[in-house]
């Protein structure tokens, strides 16, 4: 459905992709996940047509995104990371107002609007200004909006981004019910536990480029990790810090004071990773080992946290 | 206290804005202000334009008018009678002075001299300069030679019995008196004034109050409307804009039109109130009117997406439409009439939005020019020049900054 090669862009000397390419399959729901800086924006803006790259291609359901970019667009729905609606308008105008762009026909649209209130669970507040929602209602009426046009690719900005638990879960519900009608999905998330339950397959991005993808368990089989090694310390300070990053793999990284190893090998890692800390002199004051999780297999390919 | 003192000027010095509003802007006003209505200096003083038609074509008339035109604070342009009245009626001039036919006969025979000012009453305050500095030229030429003239036929009835050749020296004696004590004799010579075009019913400064004021306040008006695509930007429902299949000149022009509509709309309610409130006939000249609000609407919405197709905030664009609309404002004769501006004032005012409308008012409501009459098409075409050129000059930059994304 989607197929990005070699895609380069730079913004003045700061190159944001360096050649990334990577295939989505129809229906396919991908998670692209990355720090922030990593590229995640200017990937989805150009496929979503509003940021052209410098070199690469695009296409989109076989239409190449250069040439025919109004195509692609009519095939494409984009929830922004914004709540991008007119807070003095109601959610129905709103509604109204965002499916008319493309060119859905009154009747319709009116139809899909009810269709989409109900889903949302906001039915009974159509008339309501949406300056005076709540965030995740506010959130809600952002995905409505992007699906007016029944596109065959969705693409989500961070859709849950300070919203309640409530909202949230209705969330993925709409999102799950949208991925088995068929429709490709792109998401980007912070959350590690959202990509974890919707993702068919992720992609992760890190400094302009993909730097590993796959399912779960294929990442899991990359990064070749049996768990993470979590190290805290009484005595930490910035130059032992230092000397930390520079004693362990790339894949290791201090978080809220917090060490963390990635490891591939626990049982033999951990007797390691404490008689080094000792010539360091520092001091251990809680040790524990997680399963390896997307929060690790992130952090051992990018050596940063998620939320980074 | 004195913390919290040092703290508000450290921000107030750090927000342009308010620097700007709180010192250039008062400084350019006052400098506007104190050009159109303070002294000038001296040596600054720029000619006074004056249209002057010679009827009587005689070496007297010729005489007055090179004598006219050697003064320094007059610059004196020959134009046919027909001409010249209508570049008074069309607002380009303030007034013709006409040396009617009988000028030398009259100087002769010492009788009532016609020369005769047509002037526009909407320019009084320039006329009254002009006709004080004539009063005052003339009647030092014209009166001079009158009397000169009176006194050598005296001496001529006089002495009739002496030699020619003495009476030539009589005369030239004469002559070097009359030289010697010239502008104290200014004895009884008058130019009859008459208004080209009169203010019968007390319009003119109905006129310019409403052309004035509405057209200040439209700018302001879609100011802010063109600006509303910082808001866009900012909340980011430019971007999803541009998701949609539609073009982004769509997005831009969309903007524009809505910018036009609103200003035809806040223009059309203001004149509306002016015939409620002051009995001003919308139908006088309906179809010039409907061309001239659609021509300044079209302009002034130009000039406010411009500005938000260039400037990087919305408090950019507030800062800027106050500055550019209070000094077009001031410039264009929204809040001075032009007519009382120094000439190079005059002519600075051309850059303006504010004097083509204002311009184009004047001519329906107090020039009563036609809607095909060339002078007045000039102002509502003048207006759609600047729209179309600000509009691609808009879209130049609205590409380059509001639609680029990171």
């Amino acid at each position: 459905m989607i197929n990005v090669q070699h895609l380069k862009k730079s913004y003045g000397t700061h190159p944001a992709l360096r050649g990334i390419s990577f295939s989505i399959k129809q229906g396919e729901f991908y998670g692209l996940l990355g720090p922030n800086g990593a590229g995640k924006t200017t990937t989805i803006s150009i496929i979503s047509t509003i940021v052209k790259p410098d070199e690469g291609t695009v296409t989109i359901d076989g239409m190449d995104l250069a040439s025919d970019p109004i195509a692609c667009k009519k095939i494409i729905g984009v929830v922004p990371q914004e709540i991008a609606l007119y807070d003095n308008l109601t959610a129905q105008e709103n509604l109204m107002f965002w499916g008319s762009l493309h060119a859905v026909d009154k009747p319709t649209l009116k139809k899909r609007i009810d269709e989409n209130l109900e889903m949302m669970g906001l039915s009974d507040r159509r008339n309501d200004k949406v300056k005076d929602y709540s965030g995740g209602m506010k959130r809600r009426v952002n995905i409505a909006a992007s699906l007016l046009h029944l596109p065959k690719i969705l693409f989500m900005y961070e859709p849950t981004v300070g919203i309640d638990p409530q909202s949230r879960n209705l969330i993925f519900e709409v999102v799950e019910k949208l991925h088995k009608a068929g429709m490709t999905i792109i998401y980007t998330t912070h959350y590690m536990e959202e990509a974890e339950r919707l993702c068919d397959r992720i992609g992760i991005i890190d400094n302009g480029e993909i730097v590993a993808q796959g399912t779960l368990n294929e990442l899991r089989t990359q990064s070749a990790m049996k768990g993470s090694i979590n190290v805290q310390f009484g005595n930490f300070s910035p130059e032992k810090e230092a000397l930390l990053k520079t004693s362990f793999n790339s894949g290791s990284a201090i978080i809220d004071n917090k060490f963390i190893y990635p490891s591939d090998d626990v049982k033999k890692d951990l007797p390691k990773l404490i008689i080094k800390c000792s010539e360091l002199g520092l001091e251990p004051t809680h040790i524990d080992i997680e399963e390896v999780n997307l929060e690790t297999i992130f952090l051992k390919f990018t050596g940063k946290k998620l939320r980074d | 206290m004195f913390r919290i003192i040092a703290k508000d000027f450290k921000i107030f010095l750090t927000d342009r804005r308010a620097v700007m509003l709180t010192f250039f802007l008062p400084i350019m006003l006052i400098s506007i202000f104190a050009m159109a209505f303070g002294k000038e200096k001296e040596n600054n003083a720029q000619p006074i334009n004056l249209l002057v038609c010679d009827e009587d074509h005689t070496n007297a008339t010729a005489d007055v008018i090179t004598q006219l035109d050697s003064i320094k604070s007059l610059r004196v342009t020959m134009i046919p009678l027909d001409s010249g009245q209508r570049m008074v009626k069309t607002g380009n001039e303030s007034a013709l002075l006409v040396f009617h036919k009988g000028f030398k006969d009259s100087m002769d025979a010492g009788k009532k001299i016609p020369i005769e000012l047509l002037y526009d009453q909407a320019r009084a305050p320039e006329v009254g300069i002009l006709q004080q500095a004539l009063m005052s030229n003339l009647m030092r030429i014209i009166g001079t030679k009158t009397i000169m003239k009176r006194e050598m036929e005296r001496a001529d009835k006089q002495f009739s019995n002496l030699d020619t050749s003495i009476l030539r020296n009589i005369h030239k004696q004469i002559e070097a008196g009359f030289n010697q004590s010239a502008g104290d004799n200014t004895g009884g010579i008058g130019i009859s004034m008459t208004p080209l075009i009169e203010d019968k019913q007390g319009n003119l400064g109905l006129i310019q109050a409403i052309a004035g004021t509405s057209v200040m306040m439209l700018m302001f008006g879609v100011m802010a409307m063109g600006a509303s695509i910082l808001d866009e930007k900012e909340k980011g429902t430019l971007k999803r804009l541009m998701y949609a299949p539609i073009s982004t000149n769509s997005l831009l022009f969309g903007k524009m039109i809505t910018s036009i509509m609103v200003g035809v709309f806040q223009l059309a309610v203001m004149l509306i109130y002016s015939k409620i409130m002051f009995g001003l006939d919308l139908m006088h000249n309906f179809p010039a009117l409907i061309l001239l609000v659609f021509a300044t609407a079209f302009a002034c919405s130009s000039l406010g997406v411009l500005l938000a197709s260039v400037a990087r905030s919305r408090q950019q664009v507030q800062m800027l439409s106050t500055l550019i609309v209070l000094s077009m404002s001031a410039i264009g004769g929204s809040m001075i009439p032009t007519f009382m501006m120094p000439p190079f004032m005059q002519t600075l005012s051309h850059l303006s939005v504010n004097y083509w409308s204002i311009q184009g008012f004047y001519d329906i409501y107090w020039r009563n020019l036609a809607f095909t009459d060339p002078d007045f098409l000039m102002r509502p075409l003048v207006l759609i020049a600047i729209g179309t050129a600000l509009t691609f000059t808009s879209q130049f930059f609205y590409k380059r900054n509001v639609l680029k994304m990171t």
